[in-house]
C-alpha cells in the first residue's frame, strides 16, 4: 500500500461536527443527499480508476453550485480539513484517492452546459460535465471539443482541466491546455477568480496553464470555457498489422518523417489486440504482432491521397495486412476498441496497472524490447497501447490483486519502466498525472531543487498544504506530512 | 479488482459467480456515464461502478443487507445499459440479481414495502388476478390526486393510480393454449411466450405477432402451462416464485421440443425475453440445467425470428415517420440493436432514432411504481427526446416501455410487431392516429 | 543601469543572479532587447542579455522536436527548420519595425512574451503549447527545468507555462525545447472585400466554421494597397499539399461569396500578405509620440472594441485571430490609454500596452489589474520564485 500523511487526530475526533457543518453548507436535494458520512456508502469513494490504493475519506460532499463549492472550502480553510477533489473518478493516477481525514469534494452535480457560442466557437460547461458530453452537445452543428482521452465517455472536463488530459487526436489537436479558454477557479481560501475568459491569451502570468495540470494542488476548478473546433469533412482509420513491436516502431517514424502527420496514431501489441477485439468485433488482425491504427482526416478524395501514401510506407516494411475502414460504422468499432482497451484488458487479467511515461518517438523500438526482457524478468505479462505518434506509452501491467506478491512485482515493474522512460530522455506521465500513483518517482525526473520551486507554487496558492496533499510531491518534504 | 472472499463463502455457487464477475470489473467507471440513475443523481453510490463496490462489501462481509446498500440497489433500474458500455464484460445482470437475492433473504423490508412488493409478486404474473386488480385501480383512478404526502407510499401509491390505463381491452384476446397453423406450406414451429400483464394491457400485441408469423408461413404454438417468465418476481430478489414460474415454462416448452419440435421460443416482451434467454444460469445448479439451456438456447425476440423467416410489407410504404425507441432489455439485455430498426425500415418506415437512445425510460419491470420520482425523470427525458425526432408514432419491443410512455407522451406508443403486422396486411394498430398528417395509401402490393 | 551582462552558459546566469541577489541589485533581463519600449521600463542596476547562450543544441527532424539557448535568434532556428521542411508551429512574428528596432527577436524572448503569429486561431495553440521544455534560473540563482523533449509530459506543476509569458521576472530562460510540424506545401488566401468590421468578423467566423481548416483569419480594417486591396478586407488563409488546396479553396470561397466580392491571392503574395499581418505591419509606421495596444477579446466583440477606440482617438486598426486580437496604434496619452482599458474591459478582455513612450508605460497600468484574490496569490509566486525581487522589478505591474 501507498504511504498516506497521519491524519489529523483533531479533525477525526471533530467528525461529528464537521459532517454537520458540511450539511448546512451542502443540504442536498431532489438528487439526494449532499454529504455522505456513514461508512458503508463511503467504502466506494475509497478508490478511483487505480483500484489497488483505497483509503475511506472522512465525508464526501457533492455539491451543485461554484458557491456551494467556495463555501465547502472555506470552511475547510478554517478549520484546517484536508481535501481531495474528485470528478469522474476515473483517475488511472490515483489523483482521487481520499485521505481519513479528508473531505471528497465529488463535482458530479455539477454537469450542466451553460453556454455554446458557434461564432466565437467557444462553450462554457460545468466541471462535471463529460468530455464526451460536450462534444455531443455541440455536434448537431458539426463542432466537437478536441481532446479525447480514452475515458472520454465517463471522465469529467474538470478532471481534464485538472491532469491536462491529451488523447488519442492530440497528434493534430493539442491537448487540454491548448483548447481551453478560461475556468472558473475556488481557491483554498473560498475566493471565486475567472481566469481566463472567451478570448485568447490574457496578458499578464498564465494562471490558466499553470493551473491545467495542476492535479489539484493549486484549487478547485467548477467551471470551464473550452474552444470548439468545427469538425473535418471526414476522417477514416487504417489498421495496419505488422510482424514486431519493431517493425511498427519504424513504421511510425517513417510515417512522421514523411511530413504526414495522421491526426491519430495509436498502436497496440498483441495481447492488447486480442482483449480489445473481443470487446469491439473491429476486426482487429488476430495474426498480428502489433497494429497500427493510422486516422486522416478531410474529404474522400484528401482521405484518398494520404491513406494512399500512408499505404505505400506501411508496404515497405512487409505488412501482414493493410484494411482502411469503408463505413462509418467501422471507424466507430475500430475507435470503440481502442477507447476501450484498458478496461478490455480486464477480460484477460483481473488486475492490471497502467503507465503513462512518454519517450521520444526515435526510442520506441529500444524501448519495447527492454520492457519485453522486463516483462520477462518480473514474470508479470504486460498489454502495450499507446499514443505512437507523440511516444506516449500506456504499458497495462497485468497482475493479480488477490495475490499480494503479484502486486509488489507490478509495483516494481511499472517503477522500471517509468525509469526507463526517463532514462531515454522521456517523463514519468504523458497524460494520467502523478498523482499518488508516481508520487514517489518524482525525484527520478527531478533534482530536489527543482522539487522545492514547484513546492513554492504550491505554497503559494495553499499554504497550509490543505488541497489534495499526498498527491505529486513525495511525503517526505511535504509540508502536509508534518503536523 | 481485488475480492476477499474466504474459501467458505466460495462454496456457495452464488457467491463463487459473483466473485468472479467482481475480478473481471477493473474499476474503470465508464459505466458511470450510461447509468441513468447517475446520470440523475450524480453519486457514484447510485451509479453500475458504486453499487458494485456496495454488494461486494456486503457479499464480503457475509452480514444481513443494510438499509444504506438496499436503497442504492434498490435504485438500480436493471437496464444493464452498464453491460453495454464495460469494455471488461462485467456480468452486471447476474450480480445484481444475486445482490437483489440476498438482500430479499438477509433484510426485512418497512411492512408497507413488503406488503407492496409481495403484492405486486403476486398479482402481476397472473394475468386473472391482474385484470381484477387494474379494473380496482381504474375505478380508484380519478382519486390519484387525493393521495396526500411525499412520502415513498404516497408516491407509490399514486404511480399506481397513474399507470391504470383508462380502459381495458376485453379479455377475448388473451390467446389461449393452441396451435396456430401456418399459411401455405409450413416453414417453421416456434413457441409464443403470452406473457403476463401484457396479454391483460395490450393483447394486441400477440394477436400481431401470430398473425404475422402465421401468415409468414410458422406454425405458432401457445404451449399447455407456459406463463410469466419469472422475471418480475426475480427482478425484487423473491428467488423461489421466480424459479417456479420459469420451471413451468422450461417444461411446457420442453414438452414441445420432445414432441413436434421448435425452431424458436419467441418472445415479444423484451424484458421477458433477456430472462428466458438467461434460464440456463438460472438453472445451472438444478436438475433442470440441461433443459433449462436449452429452452434458452430457443429463445429469440420477435424481432430476431421475423428476420431470419424474411419478413416482408405486403403494402405500400406508410409515409409515417416512426421514432424507434429501444428496450433496454432488446439493446442492453440482448444486444439486439440493428434488426428491429432493420424491419422497420424494410416495412417502409421513415425512421428516427432519439438522442440518448442508449437511457433507460424509466419503466423497468415494476421499477416505475417502485421508484416513482426517478421513473418519472426518466420518462420525461425520454419523452422529450422523443418529441424531439419529430416522428409520429413510436415504436418499441417491450410492453413495460409501452406502458411507461404511452397516454400523456401526445404521441402514440405500439409494439414494433404491430407496426410490421400491418404492413404486411394486418390491421391498422388502433393506438395510431385516424387522420395522420401523412396520407396513407392502403393497397395490397404483389 | 550601466552596463550589460551577457553570460556566454547558463552556469553565467546563475553566477550573475546570485550576485545580483546578494547585491540587492535587480537585473533587467532581455534577450535582443526588442522589447524595452514594451510593459513598463524596469528600474534595474544592470542588464542581462541572454544574447550569448546562442545556438541550436538538438534538433530531431523525425521526432519533431528542436531545441536552442535561449538567446538564438529566431530567424537562425527558422532557416533550420526550412532546410528539413518544417516550421515553428506559433509562427513567431517579428516585431522590430513596430518596436523601432533592427536586430531579430530571440526564441528567449519569444517564448518569454508568449507571442504568437496569425496561426494562434487555428487548432494548434499558442507558442507556450509549443514549448515542450525549458530550463530557466530562477531569482534563486538555481536551475529549473520543467517538461522535457517529449512531446506530452504533465509531470509535476506546469512552471513551462507560468514562465513562458511572465517577461523575464520569474525566470531567466535559458534553454528552451520546442515541437515543431512539417511546413504546408503551399499557401492561399481568400481575400473578401466588406462593408464593415463586422461583417468582417462575420466571414472570418463563417470560414473558422467551415471545415477546411483555416490557419489565418485577419482583418485589415483600410485594405492593402501593395496587394490591390482596398476598403475594409478580410483575409482566410489555407495551407497544405498542393493537391489539397484547389478543393479548399473552392469549396471556401462558395460559403463566402455571399458576403463580398472575392478574391484568392496565391501562395507568395498570400505569405507576404500574412508576414505583414504578423509582424501588425499593417498599422504603418509608429510614431516617437505613438502608442501601440494589443487586446484580446471573443471575436465578436473586435469590432465594437475597434469602433470605441477608433471613436476615442482615431486609432490605427488591425484585427487578427478571427477579429479577436486587435492591434491599434494611436496618441500615446493617459486618455488614449484610458480608453484602451476601457475597451477591453467592457469586452470581458485583456489588453497589454505593447509600445509606449517610458512616460507613458512607467504611469499606467500595462496590463489588466487582476483582482484582489490573484493579485495576492501572484505576489506569493512571485516570491516563490524570485525571492529578492531581481528579475525584471517592475516590468509588468509597479511594485512587482
Amino acid at each position: 500500500m501507498i504511504a498516506l500523511p497521519v491524519p489529523d487526530p483533531a479533525v477525526l475526533a471533530r467528525r461529528g461536527e464537521i459532517l454537520a457543518a458540511l450539511r448546512t453548507i451542502v443540504p442536498g436535494g431532489a438528487r439526494g443527499e449532499g454529504v455522505i458520512g456513514d461508512p458503508i456508502r463511503l467504502k466506494p469513494y475509497e478508490t478511483d480508476g487505480l483500484s489497488a490504493y483505497r483509503q475511506p475519506p472522512l465525508a464526501v460532499v457533492l455539491p451543485e453550485t461554484t458557491e456551494q463549492v467556495a463555501a465547502v472550502l472555506r470552511y475547510c480553510y478554517q478549520n484546517n480539513i484536508r481535501i481531495v477533489p474528485r470528478g469522474a473518478g476515473t483517475s488511472l493516477s490515483g489523483g482521487a484517492l481520499p485521505l481519513e481525514d479528508g473531505v471528497v469534494i465529488g463535482l458530479m452535480r455539477m454537469n450542466r452546459i451553460l453556454e455554446v457560442d458557434y461564432a466565437d466557437r467557444f462553450a462554457v460547461v460545468q466541471a462535471g460535465v463529460t468530455n464526451i458530453g460536450i462534444t455531443q452537445a455541440v455536434a448537431g452543428e458539426n463542432f466537437f471539443y478536441a481532446p479525447d482521452p480514452s475515458s472520454q465517455l465517463a471522465c469529467m472536463i474538470g478532471g481534464n482541466v485538472m491532469m491536462n488530459s491529451g488523447g488519442a487526436h492530440c497528434l493534430k489537436y493539442g491537448v487540454t491546455a491548448n483548447n481551453l479558454l478560461g475556468v472558473k477557479l475556488v481557491t483554498i481560501e473560498g475566493e471565486v477568480i475567472d481566469i481566463g475568459g472567451t478570448h485568447l491569451d490574457s496578458a499578464g502570468y498564465d494562471w490558466l496553464g499553470l493551473i491545467t495540470g495542476s492535479e489539484g494542488q493549486l484549487g478547485i476548478v467548477t467551471e470551464v470555457t473550452v474552444r470548439i473546433l468545427r469538425a473535418a469533412e471526414g476522417a477514416r482509420a487504417m489498421l495496419g498489422a505488422f510482424r514486431s513491436n519493431e517493425v511498427a516502431g519504424q513504421v511510425v517514424d517513417a510515417i512522421i518523417a514523411s511530413g504526414i502527420i495522421p491526426v491519430a496514431l495509436e498502436f497496440m501489441d498483441r495481447p492488447a489486440i486480442h482483449a480489445c477485439e473481443a470487446f469491439a468485433h473491429a476486426g482487429y488482425p488476430l495474426d498480428a504482432e502489433a497494429m497500427l491504427i493510422i486516422e486522416v482526416e478531410g474529404n474522400a478524395a484528401e482521405q484518398d491521397f494520404l491513406l494512399g501514401k500512408l499505404k505505400e510506407i506501411c508496404a515497405r516494411f512487409d505488412p501482414i495486412s493493410l484494411r482502411v475502414a469503408e463505413t462509418a460504422e467501422e471507424s466507430l468499432a475500430i475507435w470503440k476498441g481502442r477507447k476501450g482497451a484498458f478496461g478490455a484488458v480486464g477480460r484477460i487479467s483481473p488486475d492490471y496497472l497502467c503507465m503513462d511515461g512518454t519517450i521520444p518517438t526515435g526510442e520506441l523500438p529500444n524501448v519495447l524490447r527492454r520492457m519485453g526482457e522486463m516483462s520477462d524478468s518480473y514474470g508479470l505479462k504486460v498489454a502495450n497501447i499507446f499514443h505512437a505518434g507523440d511516444g506516449n506509452l500506456h504499458p497495462l501491467i497485468m497482475f493479480d490483486a488477490n495475490d499480494p506478491e503479484s502486486f509488489r512485482k507490478a509495483e516494481a515493474f511499472g517503477a522500471d519502466i517509468l525509469k526507463l522512460c526517463v532514462e531515454v530522455g522521456g517523463c514519468l506521465t504523458g497524460e494520467h498525472g502523478v498523482g499518488v500513483e508516481k508520487r514517489d518517482l518524482m525525484p527520478v525526473q527531478f533534482t530536489e531543487q527543482e522539487l522545492d520551486q514547484q513546492r513554492r507554487i504550491k505554497s503559494a496558492f495553499d499554504p497550509g498544504w490543505l488541497l489534495n496533499p499526498a498527491k505529486v510531491f513525495p511525503l517526505a518534504g511535504n509540508p502536509a506530512l508534518s503536523r | 479488482m481485488q475480492t476477499s472472499f474466504s474459501p467458505e463463502q466460495l462454496k456457495d455457487p452464488d457467491t463463487r459467480e459473483s466473485n468472479t464477475i467482481l475480478r473481471t470489473c477493473v474499476h474503470c467507471g465508464f459505466c458511470t456515464a450510461t447509468c441513468p440513475t447517475f446520470v440523475l443523481l450524480g453519486d457514484e453510490l447510485d451509479s453500475p461502478r458504486g453499487r458494485i463496490y456496495l454488494i461486494k462489501d456486503m457479499l464480503e462481509g457475509g452480514k444481513p443487507a443494510t438499509p444504506e446498500v438496499v436503497k442504492h440497489v434498490d435504485r438500480c433500474l436493471s437496464c444493464l445499459s452498464c453491460m453495454t458500455t464495460c469494455p471488461s464484460g462485467v456480468n452486471y445482470m447476474h450480480l445484481v440479481d444475486h445482490a437483489r437475492t440476498y438482500i430479499e433473504q438477509t433484510y426485512t423490508r418497512p411492512w408497507p414495502e413488503r406488503m407492496l412488493r409481495r403484492a405486486l409478486g403476486l398479482l402481476l404474473p397472473y394475468p386473472g388476478r391482474f385484470r381484477l386488480a387494474l379494473r380496482a385501480a381504474m375505478l380508484a383512478r380519478p382519486l390519484r390526486g387525493l393521495v396526500p404526502g411525499e412520502s415513498m407510499l404516497a408516491q407509490r401509491l399514486r404511480a399506481m393510480l397513474s399507470l391504470a390505463p383508462a380502459a381495458l381491452p376485453d379479455a377475448g384476446h388473451a390467446p389461449a393454449p393452441k396451435v396456430h397453423r401456418a399459411e401455405g406450406a409450413r416453414r417453421g414451429r416456434v413457441a409464443l411466450l403470452t406473457g403476463c400483464a401484457q396479454t391483460v394491457l395490450a393483447p394486441s400485441i400477440n394477436a400481431a405477432t401470430i398473425r404475422l408469423l402465421t401468415r409468414m408461413g410458422v406454425e405458432v404454438v401457445v404451449a399447455e402451462g407456459q406463463g410469466c417468465c419469472g422475471a418480475l418476481n426475480h427482478h425484487m430478489g423473491q428467488h423461489d416464485p421466480a424459479m417456479a414460474l420459469a420451471a413451468a415454462n422450461i417444461d411446457a416448452w420442453t414438452r414441445e421440443m420432445a414432441g413436434e419440435g421448435l425452431d424458436a421460443i419467441v418472445v415479444n416482451a423484451s424484458g421477458c425475453g433477456t430472462t428466458v434467454k438467461d434460464y440456463g444460469f438460472m438453472f445451472r445448479e438444478t436438475p433442470r440445467a440441461a433443459q433449462a439451456a436449452a429452452v434458452a438456447g430457443l429463445a429469440r425476440d420477435v424481432s430476431e425470428v421475423l428476420l431470419q423467416f424474411g419478413y416482408e410489407p405486403a403494402r405500400e410504404a406508410p409515409g409515417i415517420t416512426v421514432a424507434y425507441h429501444a428496450a433496454c432489455s432488446l439493446q442492453h439485455g440482448q444486444k439486439i440493436t440493428g434488426v428491429p430498426k432493420q424491419l422497420l425500415s424494410r416495412a417502409g418506415f421513415t425512421l428516427r432514432e432519439p438522442a440518448e437512445g442508449h437511457l433507460c425510460c424509466g419503466s423497468a419491470g415494476t421499477y416505475n411504481l417502485m421508484q416513482p420520482a426517478i421513473a418519472g425523470q426518466l420518462r420525461e427525458r425520454k419523452l422529450e427526446n422523443l418529441r424531439r425526432t419529430g416522428a409520429t408514432v413510436v415504436a418499441s419491443g417491450n410492453i413495460g416501455c409501452l406502458t411507461q410512455l404511452g397516454g400523456a407522451g401526445g404521441m402514440p406508443v405500439v409494439h414494433t410487431v404491430e407496426l410490421l403486422d400491418w404492413m404486411a396486411g394486418g390491421p391498422r394498430p388502433e393506438a395510431l392516429p385516424s387522420a395522420p398528417e401523412q396520407k396513407i395509401v392502403e393497397s395490397m402490393a404483389g | 543601469m550601466s552596463g550589460l551582462l551577457c553570460p556566454a552558459d547558463e552556469a553565467g546566469v546563475v553566477e550573475a543572479v546570485r550576485a545580483a541577489s546578494a547585491d540587492r541589485a535587480p537585473l533587467a533581463v532581455e534577450g535582443n532587447g526588442t522589447k524595452r519600449a514594451s510593459l513598463r521600463p524596469v528600474q534595474a542596476a544592470r542588464g542581462l542579455s541572454t544574447r550569448a547562450l546562442a545556438g541550436i543544441t538538438l534538433y530531431k527532424p523525425q521526432e519533431m522536436v528542436l531545441s536552442a539557448r535561449a538567446g538564438t535568434p529566431i530567424p537562425e532556428i527558422e532557416a533550420a527548420l526550412a532546410e528539413r521542411g518544417q516550421m515553428l508551429i506559433g509562427e513567431p512574428p517579428d516585431f522590430s519595425a513596430l518596436m523601432g528596432t533592427t536586430a531579430p527577436a530571440t526564441l528567449g524572448g519569444i517564448v518569454g512574451a508568449n507571442l504568437t503569429g496569425p496561426r494562434r486561431i487555428f487548432a494548434s495553440g499558442a507558442t507556450r503549447d509549443h514549448v515542450l521544455g525549458v530550463r530557466a534560473v530562477t531569482g534563486h540563482a538555481e536551475v529549473v527545468r520543467s517538461g522535457g523533449r517529449v512531446h506530452k509530459d504533465v509531470t509535476g506543476l506546469d512552471l513551462r507555462k507560468l514562465l513562458a509569458g511572465s517577461h523575464g521576472t520569474l525566470g531567466i530562460l535559458t534553454e528552451i525545447t520546442l515541437k515543431v510540424l512539417p511546413r504546408a506545401e503551399t499557401q492561399a488566401t481568400l481575400a473578401i472585400a466588406v462593408d464593415s468590421l463586422a461583417q468582417g468578423v462575420a466571414v472570418l467566423s463563417a470560414g473558422l466554421g467551415s471545415p477546411f481548416g483555416v490557419t489565418g483569419a485577419a482583418l485589415l480594417p483600410e485594405g492593402d494597397a501593395e496587394h490591390g486591396l482596398s476598403g475594409p478586407t478580410a483575409l482566410l488563409r489555407l495551407e497544405d499539399f498542393f493537391e489539397f488546396l484547389p478543393h479548399r479553396s473552392s469549396a471556401l470561397r462558395a460559403l463566402l461569396e455571399r458576403f463580398g466580392t472575392l478574391r484568392v491571392l496565391e501562395a507568395e503574395a498570400s505569405a507576404a500578405l500574412w508576414r505583414a499581418v504578423r509582424d501588425a505591419a499593417p498599422l504603418g509606421p509608429v510614431g516617437e509620440e505613438e502608442a501601440v495596444w494589443r487586446l484580446s477579446v471573443r471575436p465578436q466583440a473586435g469590432p465594437a472594441v475597434a469602433a470605441a477606440l477608433r471613436d476615442a482617438f482615431g486609432a490605427r486598426l488591425l484585427l487578427d485571430w478571427g477579429g479577436g486580437l486587435v492591434w491599434t496604434a494611436g496618441p500615446a496619452t493617459a486618455a488614449a490609454h484610458e480608453a484602451v482599458m476601457r475597451a477591453a474591459r467592457e469586452a470581458h478582455g485583456t489588453f497589454t500596452l505593447f509600445r509606449a513612450p517610458d512616460a507613458l508605460r512607467a504611469s499606467v497600468a500595462v496590463l489588466p489589474e487582476e483582482p484582489a484574490p490573484l493579485a495576492a496569490i501572484a505576489a506569493r509566486v512571485k516570491a516563490a520564485m524570485d525571492p529578492a525581487g531581481v528579475l525584471n522589478p517592475g516590468r509588468m505591474r509597479a511594485g512587482a
